[in-house]
């Protein structure tokens, strides 16, 4: 996980990692050091290498402390007492319920037929995580067999057992990976398209022009990406840049990365109106709203006010106006939603629908997750909408997500919406998922076993 | 504003009020000339903002509605985009040359005359397509939009029934002006054959032309014919249709002179007056409809909201093979289209 992102950042970037991703490895056992700068998988040392702990010191740019307070490996979190634990518990739960299963026929059981369906239910969730649990022991079998063959006078032998010993770290780390992302949870959300608004904040003309900026990275990032970005309102203001923009974002994982995105970024620098020179901060907001399906999520036509300029009057054919933007009003919650990019007033009414959509489900999910949530400190979705998450410096060439104290360099790179940023996003995903495997754990507080 | 601008144009852009409220008639039949003093192009070059707002301000103080509007939507046309929202940023603030200028200029003094936005950059959107807009053949209105959704709806439903894919599927569009219902539809539903008819001349070589951009001529047939007057050929044109769709004129000849220059200066009054209850085309569609439509085919129309309740009176004492099935409303809530079913 976050070791080849590591190995990858190094070479690479001059200063541009924080200390924090480089973990502290005193006590671990079987510490494994990445020197493959593929994007592969770490090659082995032996054992007695010496160990490296770095301090690590960092900044939080906000008041609550972090859940994760860094990064772990796969293989730190496997030596996590709460994670054995839970996956023992699992294949436990596993074998209870198989057994049940399997042995309905009697007529106590026959009776409690939703049990029943539950329990099988639980079995066929529960079946890729135990088989790949089964796999990883076989493997730590297998190399535990191949440690006495490494002693062993032949070469031969002792060669071959040093390729098999290489396999087979390999394939523990692959099934390692694999149990991880077995065991997080995937988000109604993270399967669907997504809403994507952009508002102007603090800071006048300059923070229009930055959220314009921001505006494009997102558009650059799509484009990387191959999603599709339709634009469904941009209202510019006449001084140049940006009010409020949104943007229908579709294609595989496209809420799922950008759900990072969301909350206040911050811009330093000297504005180009600025005649003394000074520098300024202005702000700008980003929302993420997860976009459903039709399927998942149906609005009452009833329930919907829609305007035109087309209201008054008799309409029809004694009117002729090439106004035809179409504002919703959902009565019951009060959200509006417009659209103007449009001459075809159906097109703007299938646009504004879909904001109007992507808006409620989301205030929906909210509700459902808010009890969830509100441990975490990388908040998703619209929970950290006033939370400052990001500063990109331009005078200092440097932007800075808050959440994680990440720290990468060009600015002017980043706004591609390219690699750099893909970097970022990566990690924050990363660390997102470590924080729901330390919540599913219950653990409050890590700091490596 | 109504009466006082009778006198508008005639005075070379000046805003007189005078008594009298008649609307001049204006001859239908190409493009309106008019010789209002337009302002003059600024000798300096000019940003693409400024010129919006410039025209903006010209179109207000001229009494011309939707000032900016369409100053935004003229200026869009011409830099190549659809509206003004969808243009790049950096676009707004680029000086305008000078062919570009003289051209916004042409388009927006034509804007002045109270031509019609779409008359002027000589085209729009409808659903999906972008169709060529040529005066005086009518413009079509945002609610005709649904009205081809409705018939989508139940074409769409009919898997198997006879009115399916494989079997012949026929339309019928009375009045097509500038082909927006039936070539949205036919765009829609590769398998559906339509034909059109229209009184003017004008609106079939308009409809063939929008055919031909979009590559649909093949299933559309079209042709010049008064529902009116020549009954007979529009029975014997074709075989039973499962669709009668129209969008025939229905306003009531009295509220002719309260409509808006852009319309009553512009566009074919033949297309919108429909005598003095605004039916009588509406009439005589329903009258030939049970021997155009196959059994349980449909007619869809879009008609005044007024006409709903009289209509289904009067199909019930006069037409015997007809069932008024339901009214529908637009999305501003009135009652706008009118659903009927032959019932042998």
């Amino acid at each position: 996980m976050a070791y080849r992102r590591v190995v990858n950042l190094i070479p690479t970037r001059r200063q541009c990692v924080s200390r924090l991703l480089t973990p502290c490895f005193h006590k671990l056992p079987h510490y494994v050091f990445p020197q493959s700068s593929q994007a592969g998988l770490p090659v082995a040392v032996p054992q007695n290498a010496p160990n490296q702990c770095r301090s690590t010191t960092r900044t939080l740019h906000t008041g609550m402390p972090l859940m994760v307070a860094k990064l772990l490996s796969v293989e730190e979190l496997f030596s996590i007492r709460s994670l054995q634990d839970y996956l023992m518990k699992m294949e436990r739960e596993y074998s209870d319920c198989l057994k049940v299963v399997n042995s309905s026929g009697t007529e106590e059981q026959q009776e409690d037929e939703e049990g029943l369906r539950a329990k099988r239910t639980q079995v066929s969730l529960l079946a890729p995580l135990v088989h790949s649990i089964r796999e990883l022991d076989t493997k730590q079998r297998e190399i535990a067999e191949t440690e006495s063959l490494l002693k062993d006078e032949d070469p031969d032998l002792r060669e071959l057992a040093d390729l098999e010993r290489e396999t087979c770290l390999r394939d523990i780390q692959a099934l390692r990976q694999k149990i991880l992302d077995l065991l997080i949870p995937e988000e109604e959300a993270d399967l669907s398209d997504l809403v994507l608004e952009v508002t102007a904040g603090v800071g006048g003309q300059e923070a229009m022009l930055f959220t314009a900026e921001v505006f494009d990275m997102y558009q650059g990032f799509a484009q990387h990406h191959g999603w599709t970005f339709d634009i469904l309102e941009y209202m510019t203001s006449e001084l140049g840049g940006l009010r409020h923009a949104s943007a229908s974002v579709s294609g595989p994982q496209s809420y799922k990365r950008m759900k990072f995105e969301a909350g206040v970024h911050r811009v330093q620098r000297v504005p180009k109106t600025e005649k003394q020179g000074r520098m300024h901060t202005s702000t700008m907001t980003v929302a993420v709203l997860p976009q459903p399906t039709e399927i998942s999520f149906t609005i009452n036509p009833k329930d919907l006010r829609i305007e035109t300029k087309r209201a008054s009057g008799a309409g029809g054919q004694h009117v002729n106006t090439t106004d035809s933007a179409v504002r919703i009003v959902h009565l019951p919650t009060g959200v509006v939603s417009e659209c103007q990019q449009e001459r075809s007033q159906l097109k703007n009414r299938e646009k504004a629908m879909k904001v109007l959509r992507a808006k409620l489900y989301s205030m929906r999910l909210e509700e459902e997750t808010s009890k969830r949530y509100n441990q975490r400190k990388i908040q998703i979705g619209t929970k950290g909408r006033s939370e400052k998450i990001r500063t990109y410096n331009f005078p200092q060439d440097r932007i800075t997500d808050h959440r994680i104290s990440m720290t990468v360099h060009d600015v002017r790179g980043f706004l591609l919406g390219e690699d750099l940023l893909e970097e970022m996003n990566s990690s924050l995903q990363e660390f997102s998922n470590q924080e729901t495997l330390m919540e599913l754990l219950g653990e409050s507080d890590i700091q490596g076993s | 504003m109504r009466g006082p601008l009778g006198s508008y144009c005639r005075r070379f852009g000046r805003l007189t009020r005078s008594g009298g409220l008649k609307w001049p008639e204006r001859p239908c039949g190409g493009p309106a000339v008019h010789t209002c003093r337009a302002p003059a192009l600024p000798p300096a070059s000019i940003t693409v903002l400024e010129a919006v707002a410039l025209w903006r301000k010209h179109f207000e103080e001229r009494g011309v509605t939707e000032p900016e509007h369409s100053s935004h939507s003229i200026m869009a046309h011409l830099l190549g985009a659809k509206t003004i929202e969808s243009l790049e940023r950096e676009k707004l603030t680029q000086f305008l040359s000078r062919e570009t200028a003289e051209q916004l200029w042409e388009l927006c003094t034509k804007r002045l005359s109270r031509m019609p936005v779409q008359y002027v950059i000589e085209e729009w959107d409808f659903r999906d397509l972008t169709l060529k807009m040529r005066p005086p053949v009518f413009i079509p209105r945002p609610e005709t939009e649904e009205l081809v959704e409705l018939v989508l709806t139940d074409l769409q439903m009919k898997p198997g029934s006879g009115m399916g894919a494989e079997a012949q599927c026929t339309c019928l569009e009375v009045g097509c002006g500038s082909g927006a219902i039936s070539l949205s539809l036919l765009k829609s539903l590769p398998w559906l054959r339509t034909v059109a008819l229209d009184q003017s001349q004008d609106a079939v070589d308009l409809t063939r032309e929008n055919a031909f951009s979009l590559g649909l001529q093949d299933r559309l047939h079209i042709h010049h014919i008064d529902v009116l007057k020549d009954a007979d050929s529009v029975v014997s044109l074709c075989s039973p249709v499962s669709v009668l769709v129209s969008n025939p004129p229905y306003l009531f000849s009295e509220d002719m002179t309260s409509l808006d220059p852009e319309i009553l200066w512009f566009e074919d009054h033949v297309a919108l007056d429909g005598g003095e209850d605004g039916l009588r085309v509406i009439k005589q569609i329903l009258t030939l409809a049970p021997q155009i439509l196959a059994n349980h085919g449909r007619v869809y129309l879009e008609v005044d909201p007024r006409h709903p309740p009289l209509i289904q009176q009067w199909v019930e004492a006069r037409v015997e093979e007809l069932r008024y099935i339901q009214t529908q409303h637009d999305i501003t809530g009135r009652p706008r289209f009118c659903i009927l079913q032959k019932e042998k």
